[in-house]
């Protein structure tokens, strides 16, 4: 049974356009553009960005960080189908394993040029040093990517065109890889529990890692807290099941109407929705902890300088603890709002708040950065411009993301075998 | 059918089998034995036993007699090869409680607990058994978490191709190791080619200039002091003992630096005696 997809179009006068392909063509573009910047980079040294020994981590390590928790549904339906055994879940949960793997593959290729020594990426696999946050996050970005690998191909392998195209019919050699790949999907398919128990190891062990990466830095005043590693997995959990919600209503209510029910869609909000509740609760405990209660002036101090730059406060109270209540309000209360259009809002709030929360975390440490002189240590205020190349790649990882995606959304069937069986 | 059901249902009592049971036990059991392996205070003080023990390079710079020359950063950058945006040593003028100026000049703290060396994911930042923190240029991936990491910004990263030769250089010395590659992060190491040189040769670091890094045998006011802090007869044991008050930089933290300093004067003279 084949899913009818509906495809948008847009309306030009008495013309129905489907600008599908005009929307490829010009991800195509910003990727060729994207390819110049990298160019420059690989080829430049990093001083043709806008980082420096005061900002040494900056916009790529935001994208870094927020593709990775937008990646976070992937966990989460893996556990939620395969280990609860939950099969109404199924199909967004296939959803859920492309949009992790795409955020993980957009991690990965974005701290390439990150890397002073980008062919050297495969160090921290072979040079082990187990204390470091970042040498365990390499490590499980690796081993969940080839998870999520190991997850996507049975989702892959559905699409009709890869077992029977025109290379399998001319070429004997396509016909025998096509069926290798079958049995590999098949053998992958029925370890699915078990990939499930390591997906949500891996993820949760990394996702709270990235929060303590700088968390566990005390010589930059704010960034040191201990609930930042529990506040990056719920945020993981409710930004990233958000973009789910959000994504799946337009894969499925409107591209394939009929697929999933809409009890289905409701579920996603409300676990959104709940995670989203949970960590504005503690964001706001932390506000308390290391800006009301304690009485550390290095902190006190840059708060207000940062607040002298930026909005910072304004985006803590607005983005990050009064909007989210809100959202996260509506959102578990989806099975009575019924609205579809007002929830895609209030889903995007929480996508929203866990970039800015990375973004807030990253810069807060380095822009306002404490100085080590013995008697009267003070904050000092460092600036940071973005180049065109910085955006240029930034631009070009987040092409590769809405590609591939666009790519996903209009060609995978996105059916399960097990239900085309209970439906005969 | 049926009869088999209620046959299982009789073997299960409160709704856990014996088989399940045993396979809960065993886990549990197996997490018990786990314990016996991991105890709680692993992760902490990692890889610093013992480091106290032996020979440990410190320095002390004495801030009353630091005039600001800036002799100590110029000799480095010669030595070095650097480019005068990548310093290891910088001389800085600070304030004390009073408001009186004095010149602050920073190496590298050579952090006995040293948070670059905790977050490095490759190892490439290390503790040498001296005590110095060295870095392995071919190793490091650049991804300047360590940057990020320390306290006292001591570390810089190669943002350009290494420099041909510094201006400094011949007038305050001559390259004296290789050149890093574009895109790793560099630091101070107490000169550590001097020392091992040095110690070949049979030499003191700390008293023979050829020995001792090129900060100290530049300074032309003996501000710097170097040797071992484990050795009661080096110079620097005999400096610390001299002076009356020594402090470390951000000594809260607890990384523990290797770099001494002996505060200026002014800074422990009540305000209302300031200008007598």
């Amino acid at each position: 049974m084949q899913a009818i997809v509906h495809y948008p179009k847009v309306r030009i006068g008495k013309l129905s356009v489907d600008i599908f392909p005009y929307w490829i063509a010009f991800l195509l573009g910003l990727i060729a553009f994207g390819l110049v910047g990298a160019y420059v980079v690989l080829t430049e040294g990093l001083y043709v960005t806008g980082l420096s020994n005061k900002v040494p981590w900056a916009l790529w390590i935001t994208i870094d960080l927020s593709a990775i928790a937008l990646g976070g549904s992937a966990f989460v339906f893996g556990v939620i189908v395969h280990l609860l055994g939950l099969k109404r879940y199924e199909v967004v949960g296939k959803l859920a394993i492309l949009l992790g793997f795409l955020g993980y593959s957009t991690a990965g290729m974005v701290l390439l040029f990150d890397l002073g020594q980008p062919f050297r990426f495969w160090h921290p696999v072979v040079y082990w040093q187990p204390h470091s946050l970042l040498w365990e996050i390499t490590m499980c970005v690796v081993l969940y990517l080839t998870v999520l690998m190991a997850e996507l191909l049975p989702i892959v392998m559905e699409h009709p065109g890869i077992s029977d195209n025109f290379l399998t019919r001319r070429f004997a050699v396509f016909c025998k890889i096509r069926t290798a790949l079958i049995w590999l999907a098949h053998k992958l398919h029925s370890f699915s529990p078990v990939l499930a128990v390591i997906g949500l190891t891996l993820s949760l062990l990394h996702q709270a890692s990235l929060g303590a990466t700088y968390s566990v830095l005390s010589g930059r005043g704010l960034w040191f807290n201990q609930s930042a590693p529990v506040q990056f997995v719920l945020s993981a959990v409710a930004g990233g099941v958000a973009l789910l919600f959000f994504l799946s209503i337009v894969v499925f209510r409107i591209m394939r109407p009929g697929l999933v029910k809409d009890d289905v869609f409701y579920d996603l909000a409300r676990i959104s929705g709940a995670a989203t509740l949970l960590l504005t609760y503690l964001r706001v405990w932390d506000w308390a902890v290391t800006n009301y209660y304690s009485f550390d002036r290095e902190i006190a101090l840059q708060t207000q300088l940062l607040d002298t730059i930026a909005p910072y406060s304004l985006t803590f109270w607005l983005g990050q603890a009064l909007l989210p209540a809100v959202a996260g309000g509506f959102l578990l209360a989806a099975g009575r709002v019924r609205n579809f259009r007002f929830l895609l809002v209030m889903a995007a709030i929480p996508i929203f708040n866990a970039i800015l929360m990375r973004w807030n975390y990253n810069f807060s440490g380095l822009i306002a950065s404490i100085t080590y002189d013995p008697f009267t240590p003070t904050v000092v205020l460092n600036s940071y411009t973005p180049t065109w190349v910085e955006f240029a790649i930034a631009g070009m990882v987040l092409s590769y993301w809405l590609l591939m995606f666009s790519l996903a959304a209009r060609y995978l069937p996105f059916q399960s075998p097990e239900k085309e069986h209970s439906v005969h | 059918m049926k009869r088999k059901r209620t046959s299982n249902e009789s073997e299960t009592e409160n709704g856990v089998s014996r088989r399940d049971f045993l396979k809960l036990a065993s886990g549990l059991a197996a997490a018990v034995g786990l314990t016996q392996f991991i105890r709680l205070d692993t992760l902490a003080g990692s890889g610093t036993e013992g480091q106290e023990k032996g020979v440990k390079w410190g320095m002390l710079i004495d801030i009353n007699k630091c005039i600001g020359c800036n002799y100590c950063t110029y000799a480095c950058q010669a030595v070095n090869n650097l480019a005068d945006d990548m310093l290891y040593n910088v001389v800085t003028t600070e304030t004390t409680q009073n408001g009186t100026e004095y010149f602050l000049s920073r190496p590298c703290m050579q952090c006995a607990e040293a948070p670059c060396v905790h977050v490095c994911p490759v190892a490439a930042t290390y503790y040498r058994e001296d005590g110095i923190v060295a870095m392995d240029y071919d190793r490091c991936i650049g991804c300047r978490y360590c940057q990020v990491a320390c306290p006292y910004d001591a570390r810089v990263f190669n943002w350009r191709q290494p420099i041909e030769k510094s201006e400094l250089s011949p007038m305050f010395g001559v390259q004296e190791v290789p050149n890093r590659p574009r895109g790793v992060v560099e630091k101070c190491h107490f000169c550590s080619h001097r020392i091992d040189d040095g110690l070949v040769r049979n030499l003191t670091p700390g008293v023979d200039p050829q020995a001792t890094p090129a900060c100290v045998v530049a300074c032309p006011t003996g501000a710097r002091v170097f040797g071992d802090l484990n050795d009661p007869e080096s110079p620097i044991s005999k400096a610390r003992e001299q002076a009356n008050v020594t402090l470390r930089l951000r000594e809260e933290l607890s990384t523990e630096p290797r770099v001494y300093y002996v505060p200026p004067a002014s800074a422990y003279r009540p305000p209302f005696q300031k200008g007598e």
